[in-house]
Parts: C-alpha cells; sequence; structure tokens
C-alpha cells in the first residue's frame, strides 16, 4: 500500500516519466500527463498522451513491468514507483481533472523556474489519449542526495 | 547494429538546461526511470549522461547496455527520443571536464550547489533518433 505520504506527494508533484520494456529488454520512454492513486492505495493510473504510447502497450502486454518516476519542483522531491500492469482504456472526460490539474500545476511552476510563458508550458504537456493503471509494488527515494536509491516500500531491512 | 547520426538541431536541446529522462533495464528485465541533469552531445553519432546518484541506471546498463534517452524542449514544444547503447565510462578527460563544469553551473542555478558532483561520464552510442512535436493547443477565438 502507498503510504499516505507519498499519496500526499502526488497531489503537488508536477512530472511524471514513465517506463517499460520490451521482449528484447529494450527500454522504452513514456511521458505522463497526469495520475492518479486509487482509493485503496494499491494503484496508480498514469495518463499518456498518444505521442508517447509507442511500445507501450505491446511492452505492457508481453511483461507487464513498468516504472513512474514523479518529481516536485523546486524542492526536487522524486520518488520512482515500480509495479505490474494492471489495465489500460482510452482516457475519458472523467480523466479531464487530474490531467488538468497536474498540467496547471506543472505550467505555473515550470514558468517560474525557466521564465517561460504559462501558456508555452501547458502546451508541453499534450492531451492523454491513455489510462494505464499499474499495482505498485516497489517505491524508491530519488531525490538528490544521500538518500538516492534507498526503498520505501517495502521497507529496507 | 547501426548508428544513427544526431541532427545539428539537437544540440541546442542539449544545452538548454532542462533536465532529461533515462529509462534502463536490468538483466532481470525490471525498467528503471530516472531523472538527470544533463545529456551531453560528444560527437554525431555518441552522447554523454551524467550520473551523480542513481546507482541503479550505471548497474543496469552494464547488465544490459540498452537505455532511451527522452531530451525535452519547452521553447519548440517537442521532446527527442534517442535509443542509445551504453560503451564505457570515463572519469577524466575533456569530455569528463566540460561535463563537470556545466553541472556546477545548473547546480548554481537551481539552488543544488554541493548536491549535484558528477562520479562519471557514461559514453553511449545512438542508434535511433526520434522527434515528437506536440500539436499547438486549440484556441476558442469566438
Amino acid at each position: 500500500m502507498i503510504p499516505e505520504v507519498i499519496v500526499l506527494f502526488l497531489d503537488r508533484a508536477i512530472v511524471a516519466i514513465g517506463g517499460t520494456r520490451d521482449k528484447s529488454l529494450v527500454p522504452h520512454v513514456h511521458r505522463v500527463s497526469g495520475w492518479r492513486c486509487s482509493p485503496d492505495r494499491k494503484t496508480i493510473t498514469c495518463l499518456i498522451p498518444e505521442e508517447f504510447t509507442s511500445d507501450l502497450m505491446s511492452s505492457l502486454e508481453d511483461n507487464g513491468q513498468f516504472a513512474l518516476t514523479v518529481c516536485e519542483v523546486p524542492s526536487h522531491e522524486t520518488y520512482q514507483f515500480k509495479g505490474d500492469y494492471v489495465s489500460s482504456r482510452p482516457s475519458n472526460a472523467g480523466d479531464v481533472t487530474d490531467f488538468e490539474r497536474c498540467r496547471q500545476r506543472f505550467a505555473e511552476r515550470v514558468a517560474s523556474l525557466f521564465g517561460l510563458p504559462e501558456e508555452a508550458c501547458r502546451a508541453f504537456v499534450p492531451e492523454p489519449s491513455i489510462a494505464m493503471t499499474f499495482q505498485v509494488r516497489e517505491i524508491f527515494v530519488q531525490t538528490p542526495g544521500p538518500a538516492a536509491g534507498r526503498r520505501l516500500v517495502p521497507r529496507e531491512e | 547494429m547501426e548508428t544513427t547520426p544526431l541532427p545539428d538541431e539537437i544540440k541546442p536541446v542539449m544545452e538548454n538546461g532542462v533536465p532529461a529522462d533515462v529509462v534502463s533495464c536490468s538483466a532481470g528485465g525490471i525498467p528503471n526511470t530516472t531523472i538527470i541533469s544533463q545529456v551531453y552531445y560528444v560527437d554525431r553519432e555518441r552522447v554523454a549522461l551524467s550520473f551523480q546518484f542513481f546507482n541503479k541506471t550505471v548497474k543496469n546498463v552494464r547488465e544490459n547496455p540498452n537505455a532511451c534517452v527522452l531530451l525535452n524542449d519547452p521553447n519548440g514544444c517537442a521532446t527527442w527520443i534517442l535509443q542509445v547503447r551504453y560503451e564505457h565510462s570515463e572519469t577524466e578527460g575533456p569530455v569528463f571536464d566540460r561535463m563537470d563544469m556545466q553541472i556546477e553551473a545548473i547546480a548554481s542555478a537551481t539552488g543544488m550547489t554541493g548536491i549535484f558532483k558528477l562520479k562519471a561520464a557514461d559514453i553511449y552510442r545512438v542508434y535511433s533518433v526520434r522527434k515528437v512535436t506536440f500539436k499547438p493547443e486549440s484556441t476558442d477565438q469566438n
């Protein structure tokens, strides 16, 4: 189960990037435009734009492995979630609220940090076409610093 | 496996100071995603990735040299996806020195001085380059 403190983090994070690998162990990257944690805190649903779905479904159907790194700026607080593919479907109107909330956070923070127009930053987060859910198996700290790489869930011995 | 030459237009994207994303995969088949501060242009066929903290990526590419890199170009409303293969690691020399200097500059600009510290410049050969341009958001003028 995803700890409550990490659920709260997901509600303030601004960037997420997904990773899969195909049957030849070649990795593939998938930008994620929005995300949400399930009420039972066991799964995360990733909203993925069409432009980043290349090799996504074929990889997930082959082996089910998915990794997701989520980052908050300006603190650089970052976690990586690893887990197993559960399901996917075309994104729908119900996903728009999560997508818009994530996109607005990204646009406001990145515009401020890099001195870019907020509209340009919004355009940099494309609308999703797929809602993909995976069950979280492990969570790792990736915040730059001495704790990077430490496993939070399940807790390291 | 054939090498794909990097186009000149990718150079400014590598120097824009925007973090990049890397996906690697262990020999056991578990993908790993990381955000890194810089991808460095070595020559038309090779890039270098900076590694400071995330030993899992370093470990993975030594088991399985395949990796995937995503470069962000917010100004051009585009991203670049590179499929690369790890070749070797450098801990000194001109590539390492120039990366170290740029990382210090990025650290200073983002308030992370003393936290970002280059341990190695990992050299990768590029075998696929794909530019992804986003459609402009439609605006209702009525």
